[in-house]
């Protein structure tokens, strides 16, 4: 049950920016993986180099190396290739060329920190953090991660929603996302606000890889890859586009991976290691079922069974 | 953008512009630097083929090693590079030191824990004159290398492939790592020792882990002991749900232990989870090799609740060896790290082949193949003696029992008791 | 670089080369230009790969009177026994290299066709992720299900030129196999693009409500393709797996579909040649690079790493030199369109 819990928070912060990121940019990005890794691997380093046990200044370094390192990829990547008018599929391939070659970065700094520190850091342990209590409530104990994963979520939450509701900023976020062109018209600077939202968002995932080095007891460069199809499951639960589709996919997702999992196991002698394909399974229905208005779809009209009008 | 007053708007047009400059110099300049490196160290190394003999000096043989760099063994993977660049040393050494003039090159390739980069690097290392390998880790890696070996005449020997299906006589498939059979004995004799009648096997779902949980049931079985098996998905990025999974069976069924089949990664990460739930830490926990050496275990969370559970864990070793306190010494003085669980049968898996290499008399892969196992025969080294069996697999492992004990430095791990004669001896008391 | 063995690379960078381009001519087929973006290629890979390797392993061990209760293919002495009597009979193994392949395409073509009935619902973005989780949900599945080894695998599959004695001979044999297939792929796969099929194929991709309005049945064309498209697939599965001569469900990971797609897009998307040129320059980048890493020795990075950056980076150049890919897409060439343009340039004479 905690466990539920503390995933939502998880996957709230890794999969709220994605789906941000997509309807405003329109980019499927893979490197959303190594967002997460980088962010985790900040505070890894900061741990292992510099015996930070600060949460909230991992935290803030992590959002604005990683944030800076979304823009970089946008100025240098995407928006060379939108510009000399490659598809969105081109531009995901990129972006895979791009998690490649990131993820070896990876391995050559911690390679290079190891020379410094002889420390092995490809593989990193749990951290424990000084900034952040652990509270005992009624007998069930919630650890740092679920302290700090609940007040990060809540924040990223509210300041989504305040940023995106409230300030013009946000609102030309939103614009943008809904017509990119009438945006332009009317004198929003697309540029700037499409390398702001890039800015946030891996600012977001990278604290939530920070608050991942507190629950996970192995961190290492590919700690991202085994997390992207569930994120991005979750994001398309939400039809890339919906935010709130994506929480309730957040929510849908953790609680059949933690509480369903073990109802299975524990009346159908489900084996536990069917786990990902619950979550997989649960997406297949999801779409069947609701499908997203999103990223278009629905079946012609000539081949539905159903027709209104006979 | 229109600028209002001027009389020609001109058309927002795609600009072409050809290149952007600071991309290309971005992009050039490591794959100038690189591919420079390569031209230059080659001119400087006049290398090529597995044996080059420059007259007057020394004759060079050439060893491939493939190693897990990157992928799930990578943390293993890291720590084993090291071992190979002490081992090579050691190995010119004492080859010098008998008057041989000769010199043994490392060409190390990752294989990203993969099967197809397996083969894919064994290919290369061949075409590369290569007749001696090392490597890869994972026994589906060795299963896919195993016909283009054969077919080819190369020698491959594993250090960590302990897969019961490749205990294959007549192959060029060596292994200087015994089987789990024998693992898993001296696990089941340790759990029953320390009290366990009620255990629950908590297992990795892939071959290793299917196979060991099967020699424990069996094991347990003759004790009269029935076990209880829950498996968990390999490759995920956290187990916390497995863990709660677990904790709930060992509470349903009144379980007394727990007994955990994993590798590092993932090993390290349900330890984390296990150690914040109540019910896991009311219960004794036993483990297997895969997680030994993982730095993540000696995270502070993991290691209080090592003491709690007074977790105890068996790994191939033998033990009072004085070769390998002088390995484990020098692992530390060098590179500042302890040697990790496979690093002796590494140490002695290329001690081995450059001897192999030099009775063989000739860089041949089907001389060499039959040399080996003489070699081993007498052979006596940090993982002990490194005779084969007639599968080619190592004949006889012993196994130690480890512990996660706080010193002075932190956590550190600790090798506290053997398995010899059927029964568990501990040479310490490690948790009060 | 000398005394590195050129033969030797050759036959073994263009097996694999082959076996990638079925995967990926098929994909350009059914993405590029019919617009199904198949992110489960690895479905029908493995599909294939696996119904060859059960079929071969248990068949061989029946046919030799062997009781595969007792003594399953996956186990230690089905494996010793497959040594043995894998290469005795050469007619035994061409024939079950044959039943297999055909058994695959039917099969993968099978389940390609049955996936189409989820996908015609979504958009592609949703395409896309419904076949990359079908392709987990083969996996896991594959990994829990016991006749087929579960979580080991099969292995010791005996190949159809496994009774040739020279090994060298053998493997230029099975690479010779490999690119006949892989003539056969392309042929088909030109022929059913170059037609009035295939303008129906690229007016799916481009508009769908379009293609409607003009009466062509949408449904049932993305169906055809992906089934074809999927056995051919399948087929390339049975090649590797009597390659390896091992399979496990983690060969067939969503990275082998991510590949494919980075080696179309390469070559450029609707180009069938294009998917050739892709695929050739992925494995071969990948492979030489092996041979001029080790000369950097060690440093205080593994330079292996390196290698892995040069390809990511590759990628990432490639598409920012050429946004399209390196081989524009043509237009259809069907005998029809050809008889025109002779027609039209003799009379610009």
């Amino acid at each position: 049950m905690i466990n539920f819990l503390q995933y939502m928070f998880f996957y709230i912060i890794f999969s709220l920016p994605l789906t941000l990121s997509y309807r405003t940019t329109k980019v499927i990005n893979f490197v959303h993986a190594n967002f997460i890794t980088y962010g985790a691997y900040v505070a890894v380093f900061l741990h292992g180099m510099f015996g930070n046990t600060s949460i909230l200044l991992a935290a803030i370094i992590a959002f604005l190396i990683v944030g800076s390192m979304a823009v970089l990829d946008n100025l240098l990547v995407f928006t060379p290739l939108q510009k000399r008018g490659s598809s969105p599929a081109m531009i995901m391939i990129s972006s895979m060329g791009l998690w490649i070659a990131y993820r070896y970065i990876l391995y050559m700094l911690t390679d290079i920190a190891h020379f410094y520190i002889s420390k092995n850091f490809v593989s990193y342990g749990r951290i424990t953090y000084a900034d952040v209590p652990s509270i005992t409530l009624g007998g069930v104990t919630l650890s740092q991660s679920f302290i700090a994963g609940m007040i990060a979520a809540t924040i990223v939450i509210l300041a989504i929603y305040l940023f995106l509701e409230k300030t013009r900023i946000g609102r030309a976020m939103r614009a943008i996302s809904d017509n990119e062109v009438l945006a332009g018209i009317s004198g929003i600077p697309k540029d700037i606000l499409i390398n702001l939202t890039w800015f946030i968002c891996g600012g977001i995932v990278a604290i939530g890889g920070v608050l991942w080095t507190s629950f996970s007891g192995a961190i290492t460069p590919e700690a991202g890859d085994s997390m992207i199809l569930q994120v991005f499951t979750i994001g398309f639960i939400g039809g890339l586009v919906s935010l709130w589709r994506t929480g309730v996919g957040a929510i849908i997702i953790s609680a059949m991976e933690n509480i369903g999992i073990a109802f299975l196991n524990a009346f159908l002698g489900v084996p536990v290691s069917f786990r990902p394909f619950l979550t997989f399974a649960t997406l297949i229905t999801t779409l069947v079922l609701f499908p997203p208005l999103g990223a278009g779809g629905g079946l012609p009209y000539r081949f539905r069974k159903r027709r209104l009008l006979k | 953008m229109a600028h209002v007053g001027s009389s020609t708007v001109p058309l927002p047009s795609i600009r072409k512009r050809p290149f952007s400059i600071k991309l290309i110099v971005m992009i050039l300049i490591p794959l100038i630097i690189g591919v420079a490196l390569g031209y230059g160290i080659a001119f400087a190394t006049m290398g090529g083929g597995g044996v080059t003999t420059i007259p007057s000096e020394k004759t060079v043989y050439k060893i491939g090693f493939t190693l897990p760099l990157t992928g799930e063994l990578s943390s293993i993977g890291k720590i084993w590079e090291k071992v190979v660049s002490l081992a090579m040393e050691d190995l010119n050494n004492e080859v010098a030191s008998y008057g041989f003039n000769v010199e043994f090159n490392a060409v190390v390739l990752d294989d990203a824990t993969s099967d197809e980069k397996a083969l894919q690097n064994v290919q290369s290392l061949s075409q590369q004159g290569i007749r001696v390998i090392i490597g890869p880790a994972a026994s589906s890696q060795v299963k896919v290398v195993k016909t283009y070996a054969d077919n080819n005449k190369i020698v491959v020997i594993s250090p960590s492939s302990t897969s019961p299906t490749l205990a294959i006589p007549n192959d060029f498939i060596f292994r200087t790592v015994g089987s789990d059979a024998g693992q898993a004995r001296a696990l089941s004799t340790l759990a029953y020792q320390e009290g366990a009648r009620k255990p629950v096997v908590f297992f990795r779902n892939d071959e290793y882990g299917n196979a060991f949980a099967e020699f424990l049931e069996q094991n347990f079985r003759e004790k009269g002991v029935t076990i209880s098996k829950l498996s968990y998905q390999t490759g995920l990025s956290d187990y916390a749900s497995e863990v709660a999974t677990l904790a709930s069976k060992v509470q349903s069924e009144g379980a007394d232990s727990v007994i955990l089949i994993a590798f590092d990664t993932d090993g390290a990460n349900i330890l984390s989870h296990a150690a914040e739930s109540e019910i896991l830490s009311k219960v004794r926990w036993f483990i297997s090799e895969g997680p030994h050496g993982a730095s993540e275990l000696l995270a502070p969370a993991v290691g209080k609740f090592a003491s709690k559970v007074k977790l105890y864990g068996t790994r191939p070793l033998f033990i009072a060896n004085p070769l390998y306190e002088d390995f484990k010494t020098r692992m530390k003085e060098k590179f500042g790290i302890e040697p990790a669980v496979f690093c002796d049968n590494l140490y002695d898996a290329i001690k081995l082949a450059g001897w192999a290499i030099l009775r063989a008399g000739s860089y041949d892969g089907e001389a060499i193949k039959n040399t080996l196992p003489e070699v081993a025969k007498t052979h006596y080294g940090p993982s002990g003696w490194a005779m084969f069996d007639a599968a080619g697999d190592k004949a006889q492992q012993d196994y130690g029992v480890w512990a996660i004990v706080s010193t002075t430095e932190g956590y550190q791990f600790k090798d506290v008791g053997v398995f010899e004669r059927g029964s568990v001896v501990f040479t310490e008391q490690s948790y009060p | 670089m000398i005394g590195f063995d050129v033969v030797g690379f050759l036959i073994s960078w263009l097996t694999l080369f082959g076996i990638y381009s079925i995967l990926a001519i098929t994909l350009n087929v059914e993405s590029g230009i019919s617009g199904i973006t198949n992110f489960g290629k690895v479905v029908f890979y493995g599909i294939g790969a696996y119904v060859s390797a059960t079929l071969t392993t248990y068949l061989i061990l029946m046919l030799n009177g062997i009781d595969v209760n007792k003594t399953p293919p996956y186990n230690i002495n089905g494996v010793i026994l497959l040594g043995e009597l894998g290469n005795k009979n050469p007619f035994l193994n061409i024939g079950l290299f044959i039943l297999a392949v055909v058994l695959s395409f039917v099969v993968a073509g099978l389940i390609g066709y049955l996936l189409t009935y989820p996908i015609l619902r979504v958009g592609p973005e949703f395409v896309g992720f419904t076949l990359l989780s079908s392709g987990e949900l083969l996996r896991i599945f594959l990994t829990h299900y016991e006749p087929v080894g579960a979580s080991r695998g099969l292995m010791a599959i005996p190949n159809p030129f496994g009774w040739v004695p020279d090994s060298r001979i053998r493997e230029t044999l099975y690479l010779i196999l490999v690119l006949s297939f892989l003539a056969l792929t392309y042929f088909v796969m030109k022929k059913l693009v170059n037609s009035p099929f295939g303008r129906v194929l690229k007016a799916t991709r481009d508009d769908e409500t379009a293609a409607l309005c003009m009466g062509k049945h949408v449904p049932r064309t993305k169906a055809t393709v992906l089934s074809i498209g999927s056995g051919f697939s399948g087929v390339a599965g049975v090649l590797l797996s009597y390659y390896f001569t091992s399979v496990n469900p983690n060969m067939f990971v969503p990275a082998v579909t991510f590949n494919a797609w980075a080696m179309i897009i390469l070559g450029g998307l609707g180009n069938i040649v294009g998917s050739l040129l892709g695929a050739a320059i992925i494995t071969f980048v990948d492979r030489a690079l092996t041979f001029i890493i080790p000369l950097l020795g060690t440093t205080i990075i593994s330079p292996d790493y390196l290698r892995g950056l040069l390809v990511g980076l590759l990628i990432v150049v490639v598409l920012l030199v050429n946004p399209k890919g390196l081989l524009p897409e043509k237009p259809i060439e069907t005998p029809a369109s050809k008889e025109v343009e002779k027609e039209l340039s003799e009379k610009g004479r």
